[in-house]
């Protein structure tokens, strides 16, 4: 039980999520939250774009995309694959971190990624928008690389 | 429940889904034509052309904006590669130094929602002003983009046919249905929400509260000439209520203020 997989979720679904560049042969997958989603009951649109994001993202990998219980699918598939870690991109949301917190207490390991940041802020923010740009411009403007390699035009 | 991952076109994969996910969402199973994934987002970074951002974004005709936000929500692009993307191939200019700015509103949006959790889903401040209007649920023609304004059934279409709608039909949208109808915000951000691409929970409600100043200084507010010259005049020229007086924007900012809040424009600014 010493395997890794990388738990994939909306607000970090891309083959470029740092939680997959950190483990490039690991088994992936995503669910669509199903108590969520019923409770939502969102456009089909949004459902399908996060499908195309997913099977993007998982693309030439061991992955999976399920329906279900976000906690259990994720326990089931580290117990298909003997892993005892799952890997995983940070994110704001109050559900996020509560699946988290579920996880770790069924005895796995959650080890927690972060995207490249574009300002270094921690902590409360101003309650302005205006407070706050004034306090990061600087750093906000200074770009930290090159981009992305894009693709040429031919490619489409 | 395991999906499958090994159909082909776009089609049969809408096909799929929709019975797949049955039970989880509302309305027809018709796809977007935006594009998820990588590789549509990358195409879409290296489409958009910076140059006149800062004069055209809020622009809904000729929408000089990057229609990046879906990928940008759900993590396909950072904010961090989308500014070094631009900053790299154009420079800086007051165009991309704009463009930056609003970038920065998303992390600005995200650090709040660290902070505050969900309770970004009550009003953070007490308004400042509220409207007059008496309190009603979402009217049946705000769902079916047939209130009869061009402005806004035109916005509220795109919303339900493609997922995306321009900023600052997203302001006009969410301060009519505020300030005009009497719906409350959490409904309208409801609505948004179900059907945004890019919905996110602390971007939405945020600014449905920023329009309606329990978390901002005052309420936005526009008027008719705002739609003329961001419209480049073409709803209104369209549009039947603008032609019969009965337009319920035709009005100086003035005459606005005091008809939905019951105040002088200078006291819903905090001036006074
Ligand atoms: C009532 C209302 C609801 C909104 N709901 C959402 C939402 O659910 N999700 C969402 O991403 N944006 C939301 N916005 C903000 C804004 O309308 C969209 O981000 C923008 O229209 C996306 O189009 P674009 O990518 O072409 O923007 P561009 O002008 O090209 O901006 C580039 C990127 O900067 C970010 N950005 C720009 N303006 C804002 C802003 N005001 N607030 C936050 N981020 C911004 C987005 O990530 C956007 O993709 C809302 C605005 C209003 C008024």
């Amino acid at each position: 039980m010493n395997g890794v997989i990388v738990w994939l979720h909306g607000d970090s679904l891309s083959p470029t999520d740092p939680a997959l560049l950190a483990n490039p042969g690991a088994p992936a997958i995503f669910i669509f939250d199903e108590p969520f989603l019923a409770a939502a009951q969102l456009s089909f649109k949004r459902l399908f774009f996060l499908y195309e994001c997913a099977l993007e993202a998982i693309a030439g990998r061991n992955g999976s995309i399920r329906r279900g219980v976000v906690v259990d699918e994720v326990r089931a598939f580290a117990a298909e694959h003997q892993a005892s870690t799952v890997h995983v991109t940070d994110s704001v949301a109050p559900r996020f971190q509560q699946y988290v917190a579920e996880l770790q207490t069924t005895g796995l390991q959650v080890v927690i990624h972060h995207p490249p940041t574009f300002v270094s802020w921690r902590g409360e923010p101003p309650r302005r928008f205006s407070a706050f740009w004034r306090r990061v411009a600087e750093e906000a403007l200074r770009p930290g690389s090159t981009g992305p390699e894009l693709p040429s035009e031919e490619v489409e | 429940m395991q999906l499958r991952t090994d159909l082909q076109t776009r089609e049969e994969q809408a096909a799929y889904l929709a019975e797949a996910l049955a039970g989880l969402f509302e309305g027809a199973a018709q796809p977007s034509p935006i594009r998820g994934g990588r590789r549509a987002a990358l195409r879409r970074l290296r489409a958009f052309n910076v140059q006149h951002y800062a004069r055209t974004r809020n622009d809904v005709v000729q929408r000089g904006v990057s229609l990046l936000s879906p990928y940008i929500r759900h993590g396909v692009l950072t904010l961090a590669e989308v500014r070094d993307s631009i900053l790299s191939r154009f420079g800086h200019t007051p165009d991309t130094e704009k463009f930056v700015n609003e970038l920065a509103w998303r992390a600005f949006w995200q650090l709040v929602y660290a902070h505050l959790g969900d309770r970004i889903h009550q009003d953070i401040e007490p308004a400042k002003y509220r409207t007059r209007v008496p309190r009603r649920l979402l009217p049946p023609e705000v769902m079916s983009a047939t209130t009869g304004l061009v402005c806004i059934d035109e916005s509220l279409r795109e919303l339900y046919t493609t997922g995306y709608m321009h900023n600052h039909a997203r302001m006009w949208v969410a301060a009519y249905l505020q300030h005009w109808l009497g719906v409350d915000w959490r409904e309208g951000a409801d609505l948004f929400y179900r059907h945004l691409l890019d919905g996110d929970p602390a971007s939405n409600s945020l600014s449905w509260q920023w329009v309606g100043s329990t978390f901002s200084h005052k309420p936005y507010i526009f008027n008719r000439q705002n739609v003329e010259r961001f419209s480049a005049g073409t709803y209104c020229a369209r549009c039947p209520l603008a032609h019969n007086g009965s337009c319920p924007f035709d009005d100086s900012y003035e005459n606005l203020a005091w008809r939905l809040f019951g105040v002088s424009l200078a006291e819903l600014e905090g001036r006074r």
